[in-house]
């Protein structure tokens, strides 16, 4: 049988930012207090009267190549060939923390309880046995689409061949497998400077170009 | 356009200081096991009374320095797991690392058991093995870092040679303080050569250091957005500019430089001092600036 590859998209045009997905994540997963696998990111743009408010889910991203996997020290962490998931082995955890400052998107924490590092892992128990990961099943607008990204029969297959999507921080190569509409660039995991800094950063940028580099544009610069 | 984050989830620093310190043990260890083969080995004669004392140091400092790595463990009865061939990720250089750092002091203790029964012939086998080892026990903490892609600040090719500079660096510094104390305690006295020599090493490997901190400067100043945002980022910490660049770097190598102040002895132990705790704010600043840039 041909192995699966398990995707997701996150349809932005659709979220109504209800964390509906991050509640059903952390009741599935027992995730514990003040932790989470996946969450809501909110985020706020433009001046009155032209505001927009703006949600982007945050989950693993369940890289092809996955930073995690590649420092792990003991494997606990592995990328599964039958269907592109990554999860983790908590038995053979040591919590030495390379996997969470190696990942990309933050998306990995210490579990108090259980002592070793943990993530989302698109549910691997539910769809081990043929259902969709809790969140996607509790989506109320029908934001998140799971499904097998290399079969041609599936509803994920021919979303991704009809409408542009993107990834967080493709530069990295990571090949991740959530792919998002109609993401807003200043969404998707950049960085927020304190007051502090802007003046400095800003005279820098005066004097050396920096590709990339123009979400610290503050509004008295236009 | 202005954005601003209305609520997120950051997750915490997933190390403590336990991890710098780390750093800092294995590469005092590293860099004064490569003091004293530099007699043993290299047959620089000028050094042979370091041999052995440096010897012992830097095998203690290697019982000190996996102490800590385990200690910073969630799962500290776990360790043993690196060491099981299973589970070794070819990929990861934690995995290399935690090998090298049980081999490591098992060919230390082999050495000093050498030089201490004196059999000059033995020590320089065993010391000829034991070198590469030193050195690549300490670059695997340059690759750890080098071969993170997420944090900027990390992901340099320059990180293992940075590490190995300033571990010898810490080892010499840390030496010249051994020295001292051995002159005082021993009749016998050791020579002034022995002094000027550390001192011309330790300029040496200074400038490299600050060769290697302008690299870095001027690379992530033209890298990418998180790169050039980590470097402003640093400036701005005072433990690095003032601490590291300044008190760490620039103020030793001033005092060593300067005739007048480089062959006094009491200068030359101040310089030492001001080098070791440099050194620590070095493995300090490179661990925790990473983490300065939230990346979710």
């Amino acid at each position: 049988m041909k192995p699966k590859r398990w995707g997701m998209i996150v349809d932005q045009r659709r979220c109504i930012g209800c964390h509906s997905c991050t509640v059903a994540c952390k009741s599935e997963n027992n995730v514990p207090l003040g932790y989470w696998r996946s969450w809501v990111k909110g985020l706020q743009k433009g001046d009155f009267p032209k505001v927009g408010n703006m949600f982007l889910r945050r989950l693993c991203n369940q890289c092809d190549s996955p930073p995690c996997v590649q420092v792990c020290p003991v494997q606990a962490t592995v990328r599964r060939p039958e269907d592109g998931v990554v999860v983790m082995y908590y038995g053979k955890c040591i919590g030495c923390g390379m996997c969470i400052a190696a990942c990309p998107y933050d998306a990995r924490f210490f579990n108090p309880i259980r002592k070793t590092a943990d993530k989302c892992d698109f549910c691997a128990s539910r769809i081990e046995n043929g259902l969709e990961p809790a969140c996607v099943e509790a989506c109320v607008s029908k934001a998140l689409i799971f499904g097998d990204v290399d079969d041609p029969k599936s509803e994920i297959f021919n979303i991704l061949a009809a409408v542009p999507t993107s990834v967080i921080k493709p530069e990295l190569g990571t090949k991740p497998k959530v792919f998002y509409i109609q993401a807003d660039h200043s969404l998707k995991g950049r960085i927020q400077f304190s007051e502090d800094f802007k003046e400095a950063i800003i005279d820098y940028r005066k004097s050396i170009p920096s590709p990339d580099a123009t979400y610290w544009e503050t509004r008295d610069q236009k | 356009m202005e954005a601003s984050v209305l609520y997120n989830v950051p997750h915490d620093i997933p190390w403590k200081v336990f991890i710098p310190l780390y750093f800092y043990f294995t590469g005092l260890s590293a860099g004064s096991f490569i003091l004293s083969t530099l007699s043993t080995v290299f047959g620089i004669k000028r050094f042979k009374p370091m041999a052995l004392p440096a010897a012992i140091i830097s095998f203690l400092l290697l019982l000190l320095a996996p102490a800590c790595l385990i200690v910073d463990l969630q799962q500290p009865t776990r360790f043993w797991h690196t060491l099981v061939p299973e589970y070794f990720n070819p990929t990861s250089a934690l995995s290399y690392g935690s090998w090298l750092l049980t081999l490591y002091p098992i060919a230390n203790l082999v050495y000093i058991y050498f030089i201490y029964v004196k059999n000059d012939r033995v020590t320089k086998i065993i010391g000829t093995i034991t070198v590469p080892l030193a050195i690549f026990v300490h670059a695997y903490t340059g690759f750890a870092f080098a071969l993170v892609r997420a944090r900027a600040w990390w992901h340099s090719a320059l990180m293992p040679g940075f590490f190995l500079t300033s571990a010898l660096l810490s080892g010499i510094a840390l030496l010249v303080i051994v020295a001292m104390i051995m002159d005082r305690l021993r009749s016998e006295k050791l020579e002034l050569d022995l002094y000027k020599s550390l001192r011309i090493m330790m300029i040496g490997i200074l400038l490299t250091d600050l060769f290697w901190t302008g690299s870095f400067w001027l690379t992530l100043l033209v890298s990418n957005s998180d790169g050039h945002a980590s470097i402003l980022l640093a400036l701005h910490e005072n433990f690095y500019l003032w601490g590291e660049i300044f008190a760490g770097m620039l103020v030793p190598l001033a005092i060593l430089v300067y005739p007048g102040t480089g062959n006094n002895k009491i200068w030359l132990s101040f310089a030492s001092v001001l080098i070791i705790c440099g050194v620590f704010l070095m493995r300090y600043s490179v661990v925790f600036i990473g983490f300065d840039i939230p990346l979710s």
